[in-house]
């Protein structure tokens, strides 16, 4: 989700409609809309909406909606005499540009729009950078795409003196972001007139020469970045909405100096897709004429023809979203309203099913309630230093100290809990049953969930004895007669300890805890501790059955 | 009305009519202090008088308990003597540091006389009255008594003795007992007697009660609700591939959702035996969204971020429609952990796969799973998910918070389909379930469904639904 601030007089007035109807027709674009103050509201633009990153765009299928307009926006476009000379540029090798004249554009919404599309598209211009000049003070009609060495000095954006690339990179905040991104081998992409002055080096700063103003209405944009495709969009994009506020759409000359051949940009890129009519019923479930479906999708801003039984769709260039047929078909959802779409009658016929371990865990969690222990739920997430084990999952990219491992026993995630409850009530009786992950070299991934249950008793007195015959009453009701066999480990006192024995399979530990493992934990009591393994147990029962 | 140890007392009284708190005490086995209480309270009831009175007794000093183990001295020498005369010499060897005593008292008795430096008997034994009365004090006449004093070996000490006399029968009826016994119920016993009133208005003493985890419950419910809509449930590890939770789902690997700082990463690489799938995908993404699909990026391993990675498994094994399952389970993402975020949380994930599945089918699902969580007004609103074409996002009206966006949905996109051969149309979902859960247990801080303090989880309130 991408947030844009705007201001609401000026939205309101470019589509002449109310505030709360302004809502509703965002709503149904997949948009949120908040007060920020008087004047200012944030619009929330779902990440596939590109065209709605800017008022202009938000106008033009606002007009659709309204019917004040339907169908592809129909812009003025000419040619002009600037031309684009992209060279071998290794870290991002593609480059286009365009020019808009006379386009009226709020010079705070134009860059606003412009990391909107660095943020979403550009990737936070990996993929894409953009450069917007003010056509104005650019001097030559040919600007080439290269690289210069970071000996090349111009004054960056809202500087005051020369500096050189490198001096860029060390000191202002736009070349520590985004530095890292293009520069190697010594060399910096860059945009420079025929002359060699700079005009930005992308995809860190452009140069303060062609700075913007308010009153700039004509301009020079280049894109550069790592993927055609993306490239060519966001040009598109672009130029769209500044067409939308007026402007004329000039073409520049695309030459490669490598192969020399020629093309022009913006490509304005139109794709025919061809939707089936029985396919938009099968997929809504509604009835629909061809001619319905082709006035919603002229109602989304897109053409549409019907020849011979097959409903044509022109996707016009600031359309990016649509790759599909079922991308056309959520179009024609969202013209008619998904608010106007009954839902259908839900009717089972069939029985559901369990996953037969959760039918398990219920069993153990109420027999666990019976033996009078109190059931806690605590996070999967645990601080790998209260593990127990060296056998669990570590977070590579933890958010805190406190939660960057897995918990692979929930022993120590009872202990955590114990040790902060050292002034309730006794005695304390708690269980827990969920997941925990372990190794398992069979499974895809090489790990594996295992269901466990985990009992505690801490008290100002408590053996070995006060866990044993409550786990061993509930193992029996569920039809387990199990067996104990000694178990030294360092979680328990040797010599009172126990691994839990069914069929020679061990289902489970058993046992006092160590006091070096109390006070690593911070607990001042004794406690007992048992562990069974659900999963194990489900498996026993599941086979009994 | 009686206790039952004031009871003992007048009983007890019945057949003597007077006795002193000592012997009461003594007889029936209470502490003396605890008589003396008792016998106030039937003082005042009217059953007793009493009369306290000061009272000599008589202890046994050091010496008097030695003496009383050993023998007074004098009656040692005659009987040794045994009607014999000895040398004062050899019997001054015999008594040691007793023999002065012994000389004298005998003397002074007349039972030996001295001549010539030999003791001569006058009689062949003797026991002393006063060596009799040292074992019974109580029996003692004055007079021995008085030599004892002089012997120094009795000390004469002072006592309040309270004498009780019985001046109202006790009948039985009147006496209250605290506790039924077998035998009482069984003889018929218990008639004789009444029970005591107990304070029943007072507040009992504190008293763990055992109890599921509200939260815990709260899923088992959306578990059940599901299974009455015909669902069936499956779940797999927290451990992922990216493949399963965001490559099969037709998420770009360059989507910002697979940066470093939207999910967690584990160390290690998946492996998938699926050749023909692994294919699919990358055919897919390549088409589509235009960038080299990679292999190695696909395999990394992560804490799932959405359960939709489990749907995905389930189209991984190009099930047969139609299909109706889901899973509830944890996911994970990185977040600020506060009031109203967790970098854990639950999501219930859905699908259905069938020939005819619709969109309006879609949202009649969602309607129906929401109505019977309790959420009986929801609207739509269109949404971007990746995987599904259309999208939706439903929003629910909570009473507190107003209308609130509760699930993401669509239809899944025919890429994702067609890359496992699924020829149906298939709908999905998932729902965020802790900021249900919180509404529905008046919950504000959602790290309260994780507490970790007993005291809270014990005084829980238990939902009846």
């Amino acid at each position: 989700m991408v947030t844009i601030i705007l201001n609401k007089y000026k939205l309101l007035d470019k589509i002449r409609i109310g505030q709360q109807k302004l809502e509703d027709l965002l709503f149904n674009l997949k948009s949120e809309v908040k007060p920020i103050d008087e004047s200012n509201i944030e619009i929330e633009i779902n990440a596939d909406r590109l065209d709605l990153l800017s008022s202009d765009g938000i106008a033009r299928a606002i007009k659709g909606l309204l019917e004040k307009e339907l169908g592809e926006a129909k812009y003025n476009v000419i040619d002009t005499e600037y031309t684009l000379i992209v060279d071998h540029v290794r870290t991002r090798p593609y480059a286009l540009a365009a020019v808009v004249y006379n386009a009226k554009i709020d010079l705070e919404e134009l860059i606003q729009f412009q990391e909107k599309l660095h943020g979403t598209i550009g990737r936070k211009r990996k993929k894409v950078a953009i450069g917007i000049h003010d056509l104005r003070k650019v001097d030559t009609k040919t600007i080439e795409y290269k690289e210069v060495p970071l000996s090349y000095k111009f004054i960056p954006l809202y500087g005051n003196k020369e500096l050189t690339i490198s001096e860029i990179l060390d000191k202002t905040e736009q070349g520590k972001l985004y530095g890292n991104i293009s520069i190697a081998n010594g060399v910096s992409p860059a945009i420079v007139q025929e002359n060699g002055e700079v005009l930005s080096i992308p995809p860190i700063i452009n140069s303060n020469k062609t700075k913007l103003d308010e009153s700039t209405e004509d301009f020079f944009i280049d894109v550069t970045g790592t993927s055609f495709e993306a490239v060519a969009q966001t040009l598109d994009i672009i130029v769209s909405n500044l067409a939308e506020a007026g402007g004329t759409i000039g073409r520049v000359k695309v030459l490669k100096s490598t192969n020399s051949s020629q093309s022009s940009s913006p490509l304005l890129i139109h794709k025919i897709q061809n939707v089936r009519e029985d396919y938009v019923k099968r997929v809504l479930g509604i009835k629909i004429s061809e001619e319905e479906i082709c006035k919603h999708i002229m109602r989304m801003r897109m053409n549409c023809d019907i020849e011979n039984g097959v409903i044509r769709v022109t996707v016009p260039q600031y359309r990016v979203d649509i790759l599909n047929e079922i991308d056309v078909v959520e179009d024609i959802a969202m013209s008619i309203g998904y608010n106007n779409l009954e839902p259908n009658k839900y009717i089972s016929i069939n029985y559901g099913s369990y996953d037969y371990i959760t039918l398990v865990e219920r069993k153990i969690r109420e027999l666990g309630i019976g033996a009078g222990f109190v059931e806690i739920f605590n996070f999967v997430l645990i601080k790998d230093r209260k593990l127990l084990s060296n056998e669990y999952v570590k977070i590579l990219n933890p958010i805190t100290e406190e939660y960057n491992a897995v918990r692979d026993s929930l022993i120590p995630v009872i202990l955590d809990f114990l040790s902060k409850n050292q002034h309730a009530k006794f005695p304390i009786r708690v269980f827990e049953t969920g997941d925990v992950v372990i190794y398992d070299s069979s499974t895809d991934t090489g790990f594996r969930n295992d269901k466990r249950a985990t009992y505690a008793i801490m008290d100002n007195e408590v053996s070995y004895e006060d866990i044993q015959a409550p786990i061993h009453y509930i193992l029996k009701s569920l039809g387990l007669e199990v067996t104990y066999k000694e178990e030294n480990n360092n979680i328990f006192i040797e010599g009172r300890s126990a691994s839990i024995v069914y069929e020679n399979e061990k289902m489970g530990i058993i046992g006092e805890v160590n006091p070096d493992i109390l006070i690593k934990f911070g607990i001042e009591y004794p406690t007992v501790i048992a562990e069974l393994c659900i999963s194990q147990i489900a498996k026993k029962l599941h086979n009994q059955r | 009305m009686l206790s039952e140890n004031e009871a003992k007392i007048l009983f007890f009284l019945r057949d003597l009519k007077r006795a002193t708190s000592l012997e009461i005490a003594t007889k029936i086995g209470i502490p003396e202090s605890s008589v003396l209480s008792l016998i106030e309270l039937l003082r005042e009831k009217g059953y007793v008088k009493t009369e306290i009175k000061s009272e000599k007794y008589y202890i046994l000093t050091e010496e008097g308990r030695k003496r009383k183990e050993s023998g007074l001295p004098e009656d040692i020498l005659i009987n040794t003597l045994n009607g014999q005369e000895k040398d004062l010499n050899e019997i001054k060897n015999i008594l040691d540091e007793d023999f002065n005593i012994a000389i004298s008292w005998a003397r002074r008795k007349g039972l030996i006389e001295i001549k010539e430096g030999k003791v001569i008997p006058k009689v062949k034994t003797y026991t002393s009255p006063e060596y009799l009365a040292l074992s019974n004090l109580e029996k003692a006449d004055t007079n021995t008594i008085n030599l004892l004093k002089k012997r120094g070996l009795i000390e004469e000490k002072e006592r309040k003795v309270v004498n009780i006399e019985l001046i109202k029968e006790p009948k039985e009826f009147e006496v209250g007992i605290s506790n039924l016994n077998r035998e009482m119920i069984v003889s018929g016993e218990w008639k004789k007697y009444k029970l005591r009133k107990y304070n029943v208005e007072a507040f009992p003493p504190y008293y763990t009660i055992s109890k599921k985890h509200y939260f815990k419950e709260f899923l088992e419910k959306v578990k059940d609700i599901m299974i009455s809509l015909g669902f069936k449930e499956i779940n797999t590890g927290y451990i992922e591939m990216e493949f399963y939770n965001f490559d099969l789902l037709f998420q770009p690997q360059d989507h910002p959702a697979r940066e470093i700082h939207d999910s967690f990463s584990v160390e290690g690489l998946g492996k998938i035996e699926d050749k023909e799938l692994l294919n699919n995908v990358k055919e897919i993404h390549e088409k589509f969204w235009k960038y080299e699909w990679k292999q190695d990026i696909t395999l990394r391993l992560m804490l799932r971020s959405q359960t939709t990675a489990t749907t995905a498994r389930l189209l991984a094994s190009r099930p047969k429609a139609p299909q109706k399952v889901f899973t509830l389970g944890k996911v994970f993402r990185p977040d600020a952990i506060d009031a109203t975020h967790l970098i854990e949380f639950h999501q219930l994930d859905g699908v259905v796969i069938d020939d005819n599945f619709t969109f309006r089918d879609l949202l009649g699902v969602l309607k129906e799973i929401f109505y019977r969580l309790g959420i009986k007004e929801i609207k739509f609103k269109p949404a971007y998910f990746p995987f599904t074409e259309p999208s939706v996002e439903v929003y629910g009206y909570l009473e507190k918070l107003g209308w609130v966006e509760m699930c993401g949905a669509g239809l899944l996109r025919p890429e994702i389909l067609s890359s496992v051969g699924i020829h149906s149309m298939a709908g999905a979902w998932g729902i965020g379930i802790e900021r249900l859960a919180m509404s529905f247990l008046n919950i504000s801080d959602i790290r309260l469904l994780y507490s970790n303090n007993i005291e809270y989880i014990r005084d829980v309130k238990v939902k009846i639904e």
